[in-house]
């Protein structure tokens, strides 16, 4: 085991200095060290590698700079997830130095209380005060943007209301990341919570272990950074290269705006716009499943398909094992009536190219069953090969309005 | 503490035997498993409305809305025993509630190899939970395999 994590990490070593070196000029140098990269304009390096637990597939991570707000009391954060399935960045305390972390400053409402969140992921919660951060990502920078911070020790009693709700992921090794980076095409993490008091959402807090579930104004809920940088921030774009088989790693790019720069010119990309819910139509099997996503924070293809065989060993049980790779078909359209047709994917046995594989993390065709029967959710899969774009709500680029995905 | 308010109705019904499984908090407000009358308590504890009751072929449906705007289906069978409860919104009910006594399991079962923040397929004994879907629209089912009535196809509950 030791020799496969020197394995590892030597092979990260190795690629983010490749990253730094594709940078080119005009890199400021931050967010290298440990993954993510390198750095420079609207444009980050994004990596698919083994993750801070040495046990993620098909997890894309980059780093991002977090400062106390107007001050260079900043630090660098490896491994940050980017996700496309939610909104705003959070980060886990044990990560930050213990400087940074009493320095950044816990948003208050008028009454003094602090502010707390408690955050709802589908496997559980994540529940820290809400600071506020100044936030770069390459050369883009997003001033006094609240943040969440998990698992922050001097906010240690969750509230019940809370933990009622699942499992706790305060910690990396329950969390699988040092931090997460939504970057959907919303602003806003729970737009319900700024007008009422709702178990399981934002709190108030007295002291730091005495919350209650209370209203907080909208510019004071976890938002999406990219929405607050002052440019390049209708959307995202992620490139990520074709994954043909399984890959030890994959490196790509986030790139910051959309037909704001040279390098994110929409150009004929298919538009489908979401709903409310970020969801649009995917039929496959000739059913029409209204709950599908395409979505970087899943790591896998899932859909439900009974003439699939599922894996019998290694904990596998939720993953198809076909005897041979399958080639499927689905079609996806938009809340726009856009149509997205004849496009296709593969499913490989999943127990096979594991165990051929121990120490890869890019797994193009692992796929599973979606505990949602009216799902299909496409994950980060779907990105490698293509320039997938993400427009955030109410924003306008030259190919339409968000919420929208191109690609 | 609402829960404690809302029981007090029942504490004076009840023989003092049945009192002392009645202040235990869990027991008294589960649903899973339990029976049909609970799900009254879900409607007061949680501040939320019943929209609709109805009853299908082989079991009974409520269903309640939430404040937060998740909406959360009970079954009921023909015995009275609330066998399956399944929810959709932007925030999970209240679990230890809805589970009851099955909360503890689900939350302490092990995840599955290559977990992430989307799916959730649990079997431990009896219990199955099944969670999938994203932030803001998540959705969920929890059922006991040996409570599901003979003739009900659990894949069409939710």
């Amino acid at each position: 085991m030791a020799s496969l994590n020197a394995l590892k990490s030597g092979l990260c070593a190795a690629l983010c200095m490749t990253a730094v070196a594709c940078g080119g000029g005009g890199s400021v140098g931050r967010g290298v060290g440990g993954g993510g990269g390198g750095q420079t304009g609207n444009v980050a390096s994004v990596i698919v590698d083994e993750g801070p637990n040495n046990a993620s597939v098909n997890t894309l991570f980059t780093s991002v700079t977090v400062c106390v707000p107007g001050t260079g009391n900043c630090q660098t954060i490896d491994h940050v997830q980017v996700d496309t399935g939610s909104y705003g960045l959070r980060l886990l305390a044990p990560i930050l130095t213990s400087a940074l972390n009493s320095a950044l400053p816990v948003e208050t409402l008028a009454n003094g209380m602090s502010i707390a969140e408690c955050t709802q992921f589908v496997d559980g919660f994540t529940w820290g005060p809400i600071v506020t951060a100044d936030v770069q990502v390459a050369g883009e920078t997003a001033k006094s943007v609240p943040v969440q911070v998990i698992g922050d020790a001097r906010y240690s009693s969750v509230p019940s209301d809370c933990s009622g709700t699942g499992t706790s992921e305060d910690t990396v090794a329950t969390f699988g990341a040092n931090g997460i980076l939504g970057v959907g095409p919303f602003e806003i993490d729970q737009p319900a919570c700024a007008d009422a008091a709702l178990a399981a959402c934002y709190y108030a807090c007295a002291t730091a272990t005495s919350c209650t579930s209370s209203a907080v104004p909208t510019a004071m809920l976890v938002a999406n950074p990219v929405t607050r940088f002052a440019a390049d921030n209708n959307g995202v774009m992620i490139q990520l290269p074709s994954v043909p088989s399984p890959a030890p790693t994959v490196t790509g790019s986030l790139i910051f705006g959309i037909d704001t720069q040279t390098n994110n010119a929409s150009g004929t990309q298919t538009v489908l716009t979401v709903d409310t819910n970020a969801d649009l139509l995917i039929t496959f099997n000739g059913e029409s499943l209204s709950n599908s996503f395409i979505d970087s924070g899943s790591n896998g293809i899932y859909f439900n398909d009974t003439s699939l065989a599922t894996c019998t060993a290694m904990n596998l049980g939720e993953f198809y094992c076909p005897a041979s790779t399958l080639t499927l078909g689905l079609s996806i359209q938009g809340m726009n009536g856009v149509m997205a047709n004849n496009l296709t994917f593969d499913v490989g046995n999943a127990q096979a190219m594991l165990s051929a594989n121990p120490t890869f993390n890019a797994f193009p065709q692992l796929a599973g069953t979606n505990p949602n029967p009216g799902s299909f959710d496409y994950g980060l899969a779907f990105f490698y090969g293509k320039r997938v774009a993400i427009a955030v709500e109410d924003k306008v680029t030259t190919a339409g309005t968000g919420p929208y995905i191109a690609f | 503490m609402p829960l404690f308010r809302s029981d007090e109705f029942k504490r004076a019904a009840l023989a003092a035997a049945v009192l002392v499984v009645a202040l235990s908090p869990r027991m008294a407000s589960a649903t899973l498993g339990e029976a049909e009358i609970t799900v009254q308590n879900d409607v007061t504890r949680a501040h939320a409305s019943v929209k609709s009751s109805q009853d299908r072929t082989g079991y009974r449906v409520h269903e309640i809305t939430l404040p937060s705007g998740t909406s959360m289906r009970e079954f009921v069978a023909p015995n009275g025993m609330v066998f399956a409860v399944t929810w959709t919104g932007p925030i999970h009910p209240d679990l230890r509630q809805a589970l009851g006594r099955y909360f503890e399991t689900y939350v302490a079962a092990p995840r599955a190899k290559f977990a992430d923040r989307r799916h959730v397929q649990i079997r431990q004994g009896d219990l199955v939970v099944q969670l999938g879907g994203h932030m803001r629209a998540l959705s969920g089912r929890a059922y006991l395999i040996s409570a599901v009535p003979s003739g009900v196809d659990i894949g069409d509950l939710h």
